[in-house]
C-alpha cells in the first residue's frame, strides 16, 4: 500500500504563516464541475489514485 | 423546469450589476464581503469596509469576470449530469442505530438482491453513465446500505465484473468485514468508508448497536487496525447528543490511528429517531469547531493531517466553488442531480435519505430507462428545490456556501420543498469558521495536500 510522504514536525513548524494578514484577501479558483457525492460517504478516489 | 431556472437563474445574475455584502465572519480584523449569487468574496480590514463596498479591486474584479463567475455557478447548480450511484444491495442491517433514515422494519426484514441483480442493475448502469460522461472518468458506485457486507457475495461479483468501468466504493458498520474482505477490497483500490460515533466504546455504542443493544465499537476498531496504510479508507462519525462533548477526543482517536480522514456529520433528521439524538446548533457548532482546531493542533505536533472532508468541501466551495465533491451543501442539492440512490427491488430515490419515502420513488431500473427516471416527477421536486425558493435562504449572502441541506429533512421534518432544512445555524457558523481561517492564513492545513491540482486561479489577492 502505497503512504503519502508526510512533513516532519520541524517542517511543518517552519512552514511561513503570514503575519500581519493582508488588508485585502480574495481567492478564487475554477476547474470543471466534477460534484459527485451525498455526506454518507467521503470520496476517496483521488486518495487511492495518489 | 431544470433548464428554465437555469436560464432564470443566470439572466437575474446577468441583468443585475453585481453587489457585495457585508457578512460578519466574528474575527478580530476582518469582515468578509460576498456577492450572494456569484459566490465572490473577499475579506477586508474592518476599517477599510467602506471604501472596499464603494469601490477597488473587488468592484473591478467582479466587472471584470463576474459574468463569468455567474456562468461557471450555472453550470454547478443546474447542468451537472449524474456521476453516481448510491447502490443499496439490501434493505437489512444487523444493527439497529438510533439516527438511522431507513425504517426499521425494512432493516429487519427487507429485500436483498440476488448476485444476479446486482450484476444487472451494474449494466444498466454502466450503459447509462457511458452515455453522457468522458471515457476517461469512471463514475462510481457506493455499495451503501442498511448494511451491505450482508450483500458480500453478490457486490463482490459486481466489483470483480466491472472493476474497470465503475471506482467502487463500500460503506459498512464493520461488522462483517474480516482479512479476507479487506484484502479484497483494498487490492482493488475499493473505497472503504467505516460508522464509528465515539472514542471509547461507552460512547460509540449509545447510538450504533446491534438489535439486541449490544456495542460494535470493537469491531470498527479492529477494521480500522486492518485498513492501517490504506489511503482510501475514511471514518464517518455521526455528532448526535450522546458524542457532542467527546468530538474533540474522537478526533484524537482517529488521528492516534492515522485515519486519512473523517467527517464529522450532523444527524439527517429525515426520521423522528434522528431527531431525538440531534444536538442543539449552537451546541454543535461549539464542538465541532473545538474538534477541527483539535485536529489543527495534532497536524502541527505531527505533520500528519486528519481531513475532516465535510468541513474541507465547504472551504472548497469558498476557495473553489466548481471543485467541490460533495453535493449536499449546494443548491440545488445533487441528489437526483449529480447523483442517485438505488434500492434493492430496483427503484430508484434521488438520494438515499428518501428511501424510506415511497412518494420520492422515481421508477425502476428494470423497467425503465434511467432517463426518464430523472425526468420523473419524484426527482424533478429535488432537482428543483433551489435557495431562491426559500424563505431565509432567499435572501442569505453565504446562501452558495451552504445551500440549505436537506431536502429530505425539509420535506419530512419541516413540511415542504420550500423549507429551510434542520442546521441553519450551524452551517452559518461553520462558513464563518471557514472564512476566519481563510483571513489567519491556516486554511490549506485543513485540506488534502494537492487539493487544487488541474484548478486555475481567477482571483487571487493578498493570498500569500
Amino acid at each position: 500500500m502505497k503512504k503519502s510522504s508526510i512533513p516532519t514536525p520541524a517542517e511543518v513548524a517552519k512552514k511561513p504563516r503570514p503575519q500581519p494578514r493582508p488588508d485585502l484577501i480574495a481567492i478564487r479558483k475554477t476547474c470543471d464541475a466534477e460534484g459527485t457525492g451525498l455526506s454518507h460517504y467521503v470520496l476517496m478516489d483521488k486518495q487511492v489514485k495518489r | 423546469m431544470n433548464g428554465l431556472s437555469a436560464r432564470t437563474a443566470l439572466e437575474s445574475s446577468e441583468r443585475s450589476s453585481f453587489s457585495l455584502h457585508p457578512f460578519d465572519i466574528a474575527h478580530p480584523t476582518h469582515i468578509a464581503v460576498v456577492e450572494p449569487d456569484t459566490a465572490f468574496w473577499g475579506l477586508v480590514q474592518k476599517d477599510r469596509l467602506a471604501e472596499t463596498l464603494a469601490g477597488g479591486p473587488l468592484h473591478d474584479t467582479l466587472r471584470a469576470k463576474g459574468a463569468a463567475f455567474a456562468r461557471e455557478m450555472d453550470l454547478l447548480r443546474f447542468h451537472l449530469k449524474p456521476s453516481a450511484v448510491y447502490f443499496n444491495p439490501t434493505e437489512r442491517c444487523n444493527l439497529n442505530c438510533s439516527y438511522c433514515y431507513i425504517p426499521g422494519d425494512m432493516r429487519r426484514r427487507g429485500k436483498q438482491m440476488e448476485t444476479s441483480e446486482v450484476l444487472a442493475a451494474l449494466e444498466r448502469l454502466h450503459l447509462y453513465f457511458r452515455g453522457h460522461m468522458p471515457e476517461d472518468r469512471l463514475p462510481q458506485v457506493i455499495f451503501h446500505g442498511a448494511e451491505p457486507l450482508l450483500a458480500r457475495e453478490a457486490i463482490f461479483a459486481g466489483i470483480e465484473a466491472y472493476g474497470d468501468r465503475f471506482r467502487f466504493g463500500v460503506q459498512t458498520n464493520a461488522t462483517l468485514l474480516d482479512e479476507e474482505a479487506v484484502s479484497f477490497l483494498t487490492s482493488r483500490g475499493v473505497g472503504v468508508g467505516l460508522s464509528l460515533d465515539g472514542p471509547v466504546a461507552e460512547i460509540a455504542d449509545r447510538t450504533r448497536r446491534k438489535w439486541s443493544g449490544v456495542g460494535v465499537f470493537d469491531h470498527v476498531v479492529r477494521a480500522i487496525d486492518m485498513l492501517d496504510g490504506y489511503p482510501g479508507y475514511n471514518v464517518i462519525c455521526t455528532m448526535t447528543t450522546e458524542n457532542l462533548p467527546h468530538l474533540t477526543g474522537m478526533v484524537e482517536f482517529l488521528h492516534g490511528r492515522k485515519a486519512p480522514a473523517c467527517m464529522l456529520n450532523v444527524t439527517r433528521c429525515t426520521l423522528p429517531g434522528a431527531r431525538a439524538v440531534r444536538g442543539g446548533d449552537d451546541d454543535v457548532a461549539t464542538a465541532y469547531i473545538a474538534a477541527l482546531e483539535r485536529t489543527h493542533e495534532l497536524y502541527l505536533e505531527t505533520g500528519r493531517k486528519l481531513v475532516v472532508a465535510n468541513f474541507a468541501n465547504i472551504l472548497i466551495a469558498i476557495l473553489a466553488p466548481t471543485a467541490r465533491r460533495l453535493m449536499c451543501d449546494i443548491s440545488p442539492c445533487g441528489g437526483g442531480r449529480s447523483f442517485f440512490a438505488l434500492a434493492p427491488g430496483g427503484d430508484l430515490f434521488p438520494c438515499s435519505e428518501f428511501i424510506g419515502v415511497p412518494a420520492f420513488n422515481g421508477g425502476n431500473i428494470f423497467h425503465q430507462p434511467i432517463e426518464d427516471i430523472i425526468d420523473s416527477a419524484p426527482f424533478q421536486r429535488v432537482i428543483g428545490r433551489k435557495v431562491e425558493d426559500i424563505a431565509g435562504c432567499d435572501t442569505c449572502v453565504i446562501r452558495h456556501f451552504c445551500g440549505s441541506p436537506c431536502p429530505a429533512e425539509a420535506h419530512e421534518m419541516n413540511g415542504g420543498m420550500t423549507q429551510k432544512g434542520a442546521f441553519c445555524a450551524f452551517y452559518e457558523e461553520q462558513v464563518r469558521y471557514a472564512l476566519r481561517l481563510i483571513a489567519d492564513g491556516r486554511h490549506e492545513d485543513f485540506l488534502w495536500d494537492g487539493w487544487d491540482e488541474g484548478a486555475e486561479t481567477a482571483c487571487s489577492i493578498g493570498a500569500n
